[in-house]
This record gives structure tokens, sequence and C-alpha cells, in this order.
């Protein structure tokens, strides 16, 4: 009979924060340079030129359909070959801003479907500069309908980060391949990783709902009325 | 380079179809499982509700690689068993996809309107006749073409099972980059193949779903 020990696991706590914020800043970052671009990426993908269009749905479509392991390996094996130094960190980073992207061109898109041509002509009557369309007339009247599936791809990418540990970056998977084998608890480690993975995931999750009722609360209430 | 790279085209090939076979394997055990935990979201016991979205959102919450370690280093150790790479790959993929086609399911039995339910009870039918000729047949409409893409989820993440050394498109391409030393060209044919793998699979879901939608 086995016999859970969470006290055989107990030296390697003290290492389990920093994987953690590890976790937690990559995938932070992520979201970040992803949202970013994929903003971009999404109003180019309505873009005049079809090589633009074509290109940016080429690339979409291959990160939807190539698993996100296949493009770390390609990234983190390309990079000495362009003669970079080889650092797991960055081509995971890299790695998963290429995969984050496609999705949040794809979310920022959907958003941009339901919002009409003449928002962008009359913001151009007005003499609004692209940044002040984005920001004023994009940005506010998108945020509800790419809002849910928005915290849905910041969870992905906690997720897709455990990935990271397959190139050295000691996250909170890692964590658990070195706990494990250190003390052969690999039950243990199991359960304080997917504990921590419940936390993360699940803290946006509420997060997501707080923010939103203050978001969309009045509006709400307003539109019931 | 490629004629060298083309002898090995038989361990690309087995490669596919192990990832096809193993994705497909885990999809099919994980709708049986979804199909339960979808019928407990949807009990009148408020137990039974609160076990089901625990389940759905753990395994939602956990990633496919720490369920691969777990199931493979882990359970070995618990059970006191060796778990082949292929046992261990099995249930960490169907475990991941229970949780997605919980969902899918749940939505399926929710789109049938409540007026079908009474109907079928006021007409007098049996609870299994209600499922068999009512509920399912219009459920399925609505449940098959998000399968698909649960599939494709499923597809992408086997490609972890090449973590724990089971031989499947991405360890096949693993070793035979092992074997040639053309770290770039072999991991480009991968990505190549798994884009037409899933690709493929995405035609077939839209066609599925236009006929669903006129049917």
């Amino acid at each position: 009979m086995y016999t859970f020990s969470m006290q055989a696991i107990l030296p390697y706590l003290s290492a389990l924060p920093e994987a953690m914020w590890m976790t937690l800043s990559l995938s932070l970052l992520t979201a970040l340079v992803s949202g970013v671009v994929g903003i971009f990426g999404a109003l180019l993908r309505r873009s005049r030129l079809w090589p633009v269009r074509f290109l940016l749905g080429f690339y979409v479509e291959a990160m939807r359909n190539i698993p996100l392991l296949i493009v770390l390996y390609l990234v983190f094996f390309s990079l000495p070959a362009l003669g970079m130094r080889l650092d797991g960190y960055y081509a995971a980073l890299i790695a998963l801003t290429l995969n984050s992207t496609a999705y949040m061109i794809e979310i920022f898109r959907s958003g941009l479907i339901a919002l009409p041509r003449g928002q962008f002509e009359a913001a151009a009557s007005q003499g609004l500069t692209g940044a002040q369309t984005l920001r004023f007339v994009v940005l506010p009247q998108i945020l509800r309908t790419i809002y849910a599936p928005l915290g849905n791809q910041l969870i992905a990418i906690v997720i897709g980060s455990s990935l990271a540990s397959v190139v050295t970056v000691g996250e909170l998977t890692a964590w658990m391949g070195t706990a494990g084998s250190a003390s052969f608890r690999y039950f243990e480690a199991f359960v304080v990783v997917a504990i921590a993975y419940l936390v993360l995931c699940q803290g946006i999750n509420l997060l997501r709902v707080i923010t939103g009722k203050l978001l969309f609360g009045r509006l709400e209430k307003a539109m019931r009325q | 380079m490629s004629s060298n790279l083309l002898q090995y085209s038989g361990y690309f090939l087995n490669g596919a179809l192990t990832t096809i076979w193993i994705s497909w394997l885990g999809l099919l055990l994980g709708a049986v499982i979804g199909a339960l935990v979808a019928l407990m979201r949807l009990s009148r016991s408020r137990v039974l509700r609160l076990l089901g979205l625990v389940y759905v959102e753990t395994f939602r919450s956990i990633p496919i690689l720490v369920l691969l370690f777990f199931s493979y280093y882990g359970l070995a150790l618990v059970l006191k068993v060796d778990l082949s790479p292929f046992v261990a790959a099995t249930l960490s993929l169907t475990l991941s996809a229970s949780a997605m086609m919980t969902e899918v399911i749940r939505a399926g039995i929710e789109s049938v309107p409540r007026g079908q339910w009474e109907a079928s009870r006021a007409a007098g039918m049996t609870a299994r006749q209600r499922w068999q000729y009512v509920i399912l047949p219009q459920a399925v409409r609505v449940i098959v073409p998000p399968s698909v893409g649960v599939y494709i989820m499923v597809l992408k993440d086997s490609s972890l099972a090449a973590i724990i050394g089971y031989v499947e498109l991405a360890k096949a391409g693993l070793l035979v980059r092992d074997a040639t030393g053309q770290n770039l060209q072999v991991l480009a044919i991968v990505a190549v193949l798994y884009f037409i793998i899933n690709y493929s699979i995405s035609l077939a879901g839209s066609a599925l779903e236009r006929r669903f939608h006129i049917a």
C-alpha cells in the first residue's frame, strides 16, 4: 500500500513560489505581447492588399494546426542556427507568443466583425488619428465581445507555458519533475502542482468575473431598464 | 538532403498513423466519460452537479504535460505497476478530452428545447425511448461539430507523449533527427505533417457541419 507523505517533498516546497512566479510572469508577458500584436494582426487581416490577408490567414491556420511543442522545438533549435545564444526562456517566450498571437488575431477579428465599417469612416472624417480611432472608437466597442474569449486565452497561455519545462525553464511543471525525481514522490509533487495550476487558472476566472462586473455591470443594468 | 530523409518516410507515416489513432482513442474514451460527467452536471442533485463542475474545472486547469508526468512516473510508484508509455499517454489524453467533451455534450443536451422533454413524457415514452428517439438524435447534431475541434486539440496535445517516450509523430521525428542530425529539416517535415492532418480534419469538420445544418 502506498503511503501518502507530504513530509517527503517538504524540502522542495521552498522553490515553489519562484516556479509559480516563473509560470505567471512568462504567461503574462506572452499575453501582453500577443494581445498587442493580435490587435494589429486583426486589423491587417482586413487589409485591402490580398497578399497581406493571405499571409496572415496562413499564419493563423499554421499556428492553430501545428502543436506548440513542434513550434517550440523549431524556435529552440533555429535560434542557434541564426547565431543567437541558446536560451530556453526566450525560446519558450517566442514560441508561446507565436502560438498565442494567432488565437489573439482571431479573437480580435471576431470583435471587429461586429463593428460596422462606417465607424472607421466616421472616425476618419472626424480627423481622428489611427491611434485615437483604436483607443476611442474600436476598443471600447469590441471589448464586450472579446472579453470572455480573452480570459479563456489567458488560461490557455498559462496551461501552454507548462511546455517551457521541456526547454529547461524552471516553472511549475519543471518543479514537479525536479521534486518528483529527487524525492521519488511524483504523486505528492503532482498534487502540489495540480493545486498550483488550479489556483492560477481559477484565480484568472475569478478576476475575469469581478472585472467583468465592474466593466459591464452598469451597462447591463442600463440595458435592462 | 531530401533523398537522405526520404528513406525515413516509413517512420513518419507510422508516426502519423499512431498519432491519429491514439488521439482518436483519447477522444472516444473522453466522450464516454464526458457523457457521464455531463449527466452529472445536468442532474437534479446539487452534490452531483458540484462534483461534475469540480471534475471539469480540474482537468481543464491541469496541463497535459503534468498529467503525463503523473501517469507515467507517479502512478507507477503508487500502484506498483509499470505503465507503458502508451497507457500513460492514453490515460492523460482521455482525462483532458473528457473535460472538454463534458462541456460539448452538456451544451448538446441543453440545446434540446424543454418542450421536447415534456412532449415525449406526455406521449408516454419510457426514459430509454425518450433518449433514443427524441433527445439524442437532436443533441448529436449540436455535439458533433465542436467534437471535431476537440479531436484537433487532442491530436495536438498527443505530441507531448513524445516527452515520455511514446513513439508517435513528434517522437518519430525526434528519432529521425537523432539518426540524421538534420534538425530543422526534420522538424519542418513534422510540422507540415501535423498541419496536413489537422487541416484535413477541420475541413472535413466544416463539411460535416454544413450537412448537419441543411439536414
